[in-house]
């Protein structure tokens, strides 16, 4: 096929307006969609990213007494000895933290006495021998923590205990050189804490964002003044042991409140909240946008095509095939996206270099824009398509026709 | 003129039903999505008690490690709360006309008359200064006097709510509750109160709701109650008992004054920094000089409030609008063209350029006007939509409530569009010589 661009140039030049138009919904609709897509791969990978937790199988309730009187020890110890013996339960664990919430402790913890302060923030939680097939968490190197190890309540800030577990990532924060195990760590005070046994990744109690730093110690909680109850089941079996268990524990001792009961599930559905939300808005304004975009090339084609009905004539007329005219239009469609294209490839760079500095996201992937520049250009190209088919259409008589 | 005007625009949108329609939803959707967006940003945004920033200060002392600062992603600011005995210190001054310390407790309430479950309740102990310098509204009773502060005395104003579910939204005024297993006489309650953001305390979420009891902060070293809310300490500590914590530089409470003038502020910051200074001289502060009274607005800023996921949306959703009104510019544009041979008639019967461009921004108002209505409709379902993804969550879903200032952005924004939108294909059709039209014909 023979065709020439400048009479192309030449019509684009004298009906510029409507050419720069499309131009610029182009850039921007290109801008928005690569930036938006790369911050949905962000989120939804935040989403997908593993807990480490058997959630779905998890339930928890919390339980505080209100008196000076009660005694968290022995409460924990029959709460425990109930839920151990529930047809379904797999395991149970008394701890200070809800996994997936902000409900929650964090140590400072310190390599070497000598340091005047903390270098490493992790979240802590405490828990008994049972805690870690409650989570269903294992242990990766060392061991797991023995009955005996576990202290006793104490209404107490400092933590008693001389054994700690560690996951795989804090034990690689807090010696990269080394095995973590059987290494000393110290907490606030000057006591050293060997690490015992280094557990899988696992998301503990959260603040701002989810991480797999964790620390674990053998201790029975009550201490911050109340303490929560965590159960593992059988698959599916949650939901209905956990109502079992709180219709029970509520009337066992009138001095305390059994409150917040949840499958841990609900609370992952939290703290995807926020991600989710931004995942279904963004891709909506893409679809919108893309769409749009759509229209205004659609009906920038279709009003050069009816404005210019006679001049098809007269190159039908004058020996221009259907598909000429076709591709005569196309051509034209093509220098607007190839234009719009450009500028918005600066423009979504532009605003991806300006996101990562003003909200510290990862760089845009220039994957991305590519991917995104050449489904903007084909979806362009097919817009353009039927209104192109129209003009091809328009018979070589209508170039003798006077109107 | 203007009626006849929107005559002619009515007349001429008919004449293009397609094309108008592709105008008022593009337009429709531009504002929709906006007004979703907006609504939610103003919302976190939001200073719920704008009428006293000039007067209400949050109170900080950089107490914290020399070696590192309290938030290493914001070095410069000090912690967001103090340690007992510096807020209890600073508490001592006569300077602020009025000052509040407080801290988060949980506590049970039992013993109203017919309650089978006991009521577990977020509780804020504080002082009786609270009440009148944040404008908490009454629905009976009130706060209590700085006398019951001293005692402590065994007061407690108890939240709507909780007055409902506990007295049937009675007068309980008068009436004893037992709170954690002690008598407490209830002095006042509250009418529905739900400053958004919560101001006097972010850190446990900005938008929750205020705690459901209040009382006096006498009780707190009174009852030997572990406070619920957020605690941090720093460095080697040796905190076994209760009387350990009061005397720690753990952080755990914050502190509001009330300063009417720039001469009471520069005094109570006098005060701040001697005793700074003289805490320094006995091992303390080790911090560079950072003690700060800080604004209701600025407080909500350096505490990162608004979420930055929302304001990109708010700027994808402009983003979405431009596009939308560069669409509706082509579109006008081609209308206006292909009606040129009209305007041309209109033009040789002494039509004005001006008169044909007024009439044409007219035409454009009514497809903007058209466009913010639909926009608003789609907006209110999107907040809608908001809400039902955030089930569970209640204080996001009272950020996602549509509020009349969305009628005022609809309007703002259709005006917008029309300017934006209209100009040039209202200007560009007056610009046509009408002798060219009328040949033709």
């Amino acid at each position: 096929m023979q065709l020439n661009v400048r009479p192309v140039l030449s019509a684009l030049a004298r009906n510029r307006t409507g050419a720069i138009l499309v131009a610029l919904e182009i850039a921007i609709a290109l801008a928005v969609m690569v930036n938006a897509t790369w911050m949905v791969a962000q989120r939804l990978h935040d989403i997908r990213q593993p807990t480490g937790i058997d959630q779905r199988d998890i339930f928890e309730f919390a339980v505080a007494g209100f008196s000076t009187q009660f005694d968290y020890g022995s409460s924990q110890r029959e709460d425990l000895a109930y839920l151990r013996s529930l047809p379904g339960v797999i395991a149970a664990t008394a701890t200070s933290a809800i996994p997936l919430t902000a409900f929650g402790q964090g140590d400072g913890i310190r390599r070497r006495p000598s340091e005047l302060s903390h270098q490493f923030w992790v979240r802590s939680m405490q828990i008994d021998a049972e805690g870690l097939k409650t989570l269903g968490v294992h242990i990766v190197a060392g061991r797991n923590f023995t009955a005996t190890e576990v202290q006793p309540f104490s209404p107490h800030f400092s933590h008693l205990a001389s054994e700690v577990l560690v996951t795989q990532s804090f034990a690689r924060k807090l010696f990269p050189h080394g095995n973590a195990l059987g290494k000393s760590i110290y907490g606030s005070t000057d006591k050293p804490m060997t690490i015992i046994g280094i557990t899988s990744n696992f998301f503990g109690s959260v603040i701002d964002t989810p991480s797999y730093d964790g620390l674990l110690y053998p201790q029975e909680p009550g201490g911050y003044g109340d303490y929560i109850c965590l159960v593992r089941t059988q698959p599916g079996k949650a939901a209905a042991l956990m109502r079992t268990a709180e219709r029970h524990l509520a009337t066992a001792n009138p001095n305390r409140v059994i409150f917040d009961a949840h499958v841990l599930e609900y609370y992952k559905g939290q703290l995807d909240a926020q991600n989710r939300n931004m995942v279904i808005f963004l891709s909506t304004v893409t679809a919108l946008i893309l769409a749009v975009t759509c229209l205004g090339i659609f009906g920038l084609t279709a009003f050069n095509v009816s404005t210019r009905t006679k001049q098809i004539g007269t190159m039908r007329a004058v020996g221009a095939r259907r598909r000429d005219v076709v591709s005569y239009f196309l051509t034209e469609n093509a220098f607007v996206l190839f234009a719009g294209i450009l500028l918005g490839c600066i423009l979504a760079l532009g605003v991806g270099s300006w996101l990562s500095s003003a909200y510290a996201l990862p760089r845009l992937d220039p994957m991305y824009l590519a991917l995104g520049m050449v489904i903007l250009a084909a979806i362009g190209q097919l817009a353009a398509w039927h209104p192109a088919r129209r003009a091809a259409a328009v018979p070589p008589s209508v170039a003798t026709q006077t109107v | 003129m203007i009626g006849y005007y929107c005559r002619l625009a009515l007349k001429s949108l008919r004449r293009t039903p397609g094309l108008t329609a592709l105008m008022v939803c593009a337009i429709a959707l531009g504002i929709g999505t906006c007004i979703v967006t907006l609504t939610v940003y103003h919302a976190m945004s939001g200073n719920p008690i704008w009428w006293k920033n000039n007067v209400l200060y949050a109170v900080t002392m950089d107490s914290w490690d020399p070696l590192h600062p309290f938030d290493s992603d914001h070095p410069q600011l000090p912690p967001p709360q103090l340690a007992y005995k510096d807020a209890t210190y600073l508490m001592q001054s006569s300077i602020p006309k009025r000052k509040a310390v407080m801290t988060k407790l949980l506590g049970m309430l039992t013993g109203a008359p017919g309650q089978t479950l006991p009521l577990r309740v977020w509780t804020r102990a504080t002082s009786g200064d609270f009440f009148s310098m944040f404008d908490v509204p009454f629905e009976y009773g009130g706060g209590w006097s700085s006398a019951a502060d001293q005692g402590p005395q065994p007061v407690i104003v108890l939240s709507k709510e909780v007055n409902d579910k506990l007295f049937g939204g009675a007068d309980s005024v008068g009436r004893t509750v037992l709170w954690d297993g002690h008598q407490f006489r209830v002095v006042g309650v509250m009418n529905a109160w739900h400053p958004l953001p919560l101001f006097y305390d972010l850190i446990d979420g900005a938008f929750n709701a205020p705690e459901d009891a209040f009382v006096p902060f006498g009780w707190v070293r009174a009852l030997q109650q572990l406070p619920s809310g957020n605690m941090s300490f720093w460095g080697p500590s040796r905190i076994v008992t209760f009387q350990d914590l009061l005397a720690s530089g753990a952080v755990w409470t914050e502190m509001w004054v009330e300063l009417p003038d720039a001469a009471s502020r520069q005094r109570f910051q006098a005060y701040m920094d001697a005793y700074w200074a003289a805490q320094r001289r006995v091992g303390r502060f080790q911090r560079p000089l950072n003690n700060h009274l800080t604004r209701v607005s600025r407080w909500l800023k350096i505490n990162g409030v608004v979420s930055s996921d929302s304001r990109i949306l708010v700027r994808i959703a402009f983003a979405f609008l431009a596009v939308c009104l560069i669409n509706t510019i082509g579109i006008l544009l081609t209308k206006f063209l292909r009606g040129a041979p009209i305007t041309g008639v209109r033009r040789a019967l002494g039509a004005s350029r001006n008169q044909v461009f007024l009439q044409h921004i007219v035409e454009v108002a009514v497809v903007s006007l058209a466009g913010a209505l639909i926009g608003l409709a789609l907006g209110a379902a999107g907040l809608g939509a908001v809400r039902a993804l955030y089930t569970g969550d209640a204080s996001y879903s009272l950020l996602a409530h549509f509020d009349p200032v969305g009628v005022v952005w609809a309007l703002a924004l259709a005006a917008l569009s029309t300017l934006a939108a209209g100009l040039y294909p209202a200007w560009a059709v007056g610009r046509l010589p009408p002798a060219v039209y009328l040949k033709t014909r």
